[in-house]
């Protein structure tokens, strides 16, 4: 009873016990053909990789909590790394310490105007975030005429995203801990969070319980789109400058990784210990097979089936249970 | 009854789920031809024998016959094959359908492999006018139709199954006086049939009048069966409960004229739905809605919580003009209004999570402290709420799907008690539970009031406005047409008034 109540609390459950086990296997496995995949360098580069995943599925978890999705992550993405990398060059100096806000700011404008027409308009999620990708897309196209912008990353980017400042540790790593703190703690201590699973579970029950279940989605669209900004922040930091389309790799791993985690596609159930699990094991898995050099046609086969096979997985743990 | 063929029989069956006994070595006979009540509370296993007998679950031990045969349902299907056919408490229609496409779902009418849509139609108009359902138009999507008649529309469906044994699983509890006499007429010329049906009905008076036999359950096992005429009301209550019944409802203070105002509701409009709804109720009186289903009280309940839009008209709480734009500033009144809704599974209830988040959700904004929720003071209500209704749930971090619907609907209760709510607003609240857990509802409505909250009380049950109401307000097409004081709530009056009948001497002044 004990220690069910320990594993409770800190949200061990079956999914995110599977994904953690799935990923001893993957370093066992990868080691075996390589003993590179255990030395703690290659792992904290793999962290470091995963802390930009993870910060873009803080925010898709908070979306797929609420039994939504935003599909304008890619966009978000490329979004906030352009316009932080562009004030520079607008507003000159200021724009040094003003680039991260900007960008970020602006990932959460979109999130907003997600969460507006999801709220209020009442429009599927799925539908119109899709729209506002291809918007975003536009913009930022406009924006830069079609050519790859010139403008680099200032480099506070270039320090939180690249640089190891305490015992060799990427920042990068501090940066995804932080965000992550603030989902766990809005998520398990705050009213806010309740109100998110509740929205997920039955919106009607918490709308009349008296919940302001609109300003709960646009807070939460905001966030993801703020963390998918901020990524795109740190992503420019890390390769130095922006460039078009630099956020299409991210969509499916962040919903993959939420989604491995344990938390339900169709919301109301998840915690972040789980997505934590899911980025890392989204991210050996890219990792391993790109170092063995798989062709990319292969490697897409592999990660798709991974993802089902583990969802799989999955159903018939909870089948079993109820 | 020389001619008893066993239908149905279970011979020492049990059902554990994970380590629970929900039925224990039973066993029940159901006969060819018979009407057999099944009785007992929530809990009691009567649902368990349903599942099995209709193959939703498979019995963990024992046998389970039909036609003197030994079968094992895996399915729903497999029992419909069989002849056994169950109409479900919860409704099982698909409501973005048309009422003849629910009705053809298992075996829609086909020509050259496409649906034939006209005998599909002539099928559901025939099946609708079996159950006395004329009015329903058979391309009726089912979402639009109220409660009652999605229930006898569910009633239909199961007939169209042609069942040699019909299982009805609280198939009367949402509808009106007269959609249950005709279930009775229809349930008895399946009897003259050869049918045999398992009723399961919380309400007495229904059995009373239907059943040829009946088995009472009491905490997975059977009691006794007996046949009709050989216990007393009073002794079946007792096998139900365990426990000696003194009063089914408490003592009415007696009525008074002059309360202090709580709640003032003039000239409110929505729609068609309501037209010039006023009245007022005081602080510490139980206000009864009454009249046939569907006459407007439920969007009247809705209307005062701000959840329908463009609602005309003006409500007072304690003197000051309430705003009816959500449930937030109803919640914020001066007396605070609290809703408990008509569906606990839907509207009431999140059922995967646990019963301390069901049970704070509405009252968060006390359990502040900061930014977060203080999770001491959280558990300390939780703890006192639970005592105070006595909810049985073996933990409140367990989810509240592994309650009884008794204990679910105490958890909705007291989820809006813990907002210190000043008006109650009631919506069909004991509608499928059992005797025990209603008779706990009824004396904390009457304990409430006695603390000076106001309660508006709808019921479909009229015995139920009668034993607890102050005064009743008769609903008719969306306009009060009655109102009855203290002694005036009496069931002919009230059936009388709900009918729209102006045949009632004592017409109040």
């Amino acid at each position: 009873m004990m220690a069910k109540g320990m594993t409770q609390r800190i949200g061990l459950d079956m999914p995110v016990m599977i994904a953690f086990g799935c990923i001893i296997l993957l370093l066992l496995a990868g080691s075996l053909y390589s003993r590179e995949f255990l030395s703690p360098d290659y792992l904290l580069q793999q962290l470091q990789v995963g802390a930009f995943l993870g910060i873009i599925a803080s925010g898709a978890m908070m979306v797929i909590l609420l039994g939504h999705i935003d599909l304008s992550i890619p966009w978000t993405v490329t979004l906030g790394a352009m316009m932080a990398t562009a004030l520079g060059g607008w507003i000159g100096e200021p724009g040094v310490w003003l680039a991260i806000p900007f960008g970020i700011s602006c990932g959460a404008l979109i999130g907003v105007l997600n969460g507006l027409g999801v709220a209020y308009l009442r429009l599927p999620s799925m539908i119109f975030t899709l729209g506002m990708n291809a918007v975003v897309q536009g913009l930022m196209v406009l924006h830069t005429g079609g050519f790859a912008p010139q403008d680099h990353a200032t480099d506070a980017m270039h320090f939180l995203a690249v640089k190891r400042t305490i015992f060799g540790i990427p920042n990068a790593l501090f940066v995804w801990a932080l965000v992550g703190i603030i989902v766990i703690l809005i998520l398990r201590r705050t009213a806010f969070g309740r109100a998110v699973y509740a929205i997920g579970n039955r919106e009607s029950v918490a709308y009349l319980s008296g919940i302001n279940t609109n300003g709960v989605l646009i807070g939460c669209f905001a966030f993801c789109g703020a963390c998918a900004a901020f990524a795109g922040v740190l992503l420019a930091g890390y390769s130095t400058k922006a460039y078009q389309a630099m956020g299409d790799a991210y969509l499916l791993p962040a919903i993959a990784a939420v989604v491995l985690g344990g938390t339900n596609i169709l919301g109301g159930r998840g915690n972040y210990l789980g997505t934590i699990a899911g980025v890392i094991l989204i991210t050996l898995l890219q990792s391993i097979l790109s170092v063995m050099q798989m062709p990319e046609a292969g490697r897409q086969v592999i990660y798709g089936a991974v993802i089902i096979s583990m969802l799989l997985l999955y159903g018939r743990g909870a089948r079993t249970r109820s | 009854m020389a001619d008893r063929k066993p239908l149905l029989e279970l011979k020492g069956v049990s059902k554990r789920y994970g380590g629970i006994a929900a039925l224990t070595d039973v066993d029940f006979t159901a006969y060819a031809g018979e009407i057999h009540a099944v009785l007992g509370e929530n809990g009691a296993g009567k649902s368990t024998l349903i599942k099995i007998a209709s193959g939703v679950t498979d019995a963990s031990d024992g046998e389970v016959l039909v036609n003197g045969t030994p079968h094992r349902f895996r399915s729903p299907t497999d029992a419909m094959k069989a002849g056994v056919v169950c109409v479900f408490q919860e409704l099982s229609l698909l409501p973005d359908m048309t009422v003849a496409d629910n009705l053809s779902m298992a075996g829609t009418p086909t020509r050259g492999g496409f649906i034939d849509h006209k005998a599909q139609r002539a099928r559901a108009i025939e099946l609708l006018k079996r159950v006395g359902c004329e009015d329903v138009h058979p391309l009726e999507l089912v979402k639009n139709l109220p409660l009652s008649r999605r229930q006898m529309v569910e009633i239909a469906k199961a007939l169209a199954k042609k069942p040699k044994l019909l299982i009805l699983d609280e198939a009367t509890s949402a509808l009106t006086a007269k959609d249950v006499e005709r279930i009775y007429v229809i349930i008895r010329e399946l009897r003259a049939e050869g049918v045999g049906i398992l009723y399961v009905s919380h309400r007495m008076h229904e059995i009373e009048a239907l059943a040829d036999v009946a088995t009472v359950f009491r905490n997975g096992r059977k009691i006794e069966t007996f046949r009709k005429g050989e216990r007393s009301v009073r002794d079946i209550i007792q096998m139900m409960i365990g426990r000696e019944v003194t009063h089914h409802y408490p003592p009415k203070p007696p009525y008074q004229d002059n309360r202090e105002p709580a709640l003032a509701v003039s000239n409110l409009n929505w729609g068609r739905e309501l037209s010039d709804i006023s009245f007022a109720a005081g602080k510490g009186e139980i206000v009864g809605l009454g009249g046939l289903d569907g006459q407007g009280q439920r969007e009247l309940l809705l209307a005062l919580f701000g959840v329908l839009k463009g609602v005309e008209g003006a409500v007072t709480v304690d003197g000051e003009r309430l705003s009816l734009t959500g449930p937030r500033p109803a919640m914020d009144a001066k007396l605070p209004l609290a809703l408990i809704p008509e569906d606990r599974k839907v509207e009431g209830l999140m059922l995967p999570m646990s019963v301390r988040d069901n049970l704070t959700l509405a009252s968060l904004q006390q359990m502040r402290s900061g930014l977060g929720i203080d999770s001491a003071k959280e558990a300390a209500a939780v703890t006192a709420m639970v005592d105070r209704l006595q909810i049985k749930a073996p933990d409140v971090a367990a989810p509240v799907a592994t309650l009884s619907g008794g204990n679910q609907q105490k958890v909705v209760l007291a989820k809006w008690l813990m907002t210190e709510p000043g008006i109650i607003l009631l919506n069909d609240p004991t509608r499928g539970i059992d005797v025990g857990t209603k008779q706990e509802i009824y004396r904390l409505l009457r304990n409430l009031a006695a603390e000076g909250r106001t309660i508006i009380f709808y019921s479909t049950d009229y015995a139920e406005l009668i034993g607890c109401c102050d005064k009743v307000l008769i609903l008719y097409g969306g306009r009060i047409t009655r109102e009855l004081k203290g002694e005036e709530c009496t069931e002919h009056n009230l059936v009388a008034s709900a009918l729209n009948v102006e045949t009632v001497p004592e017409k109040a002044a």
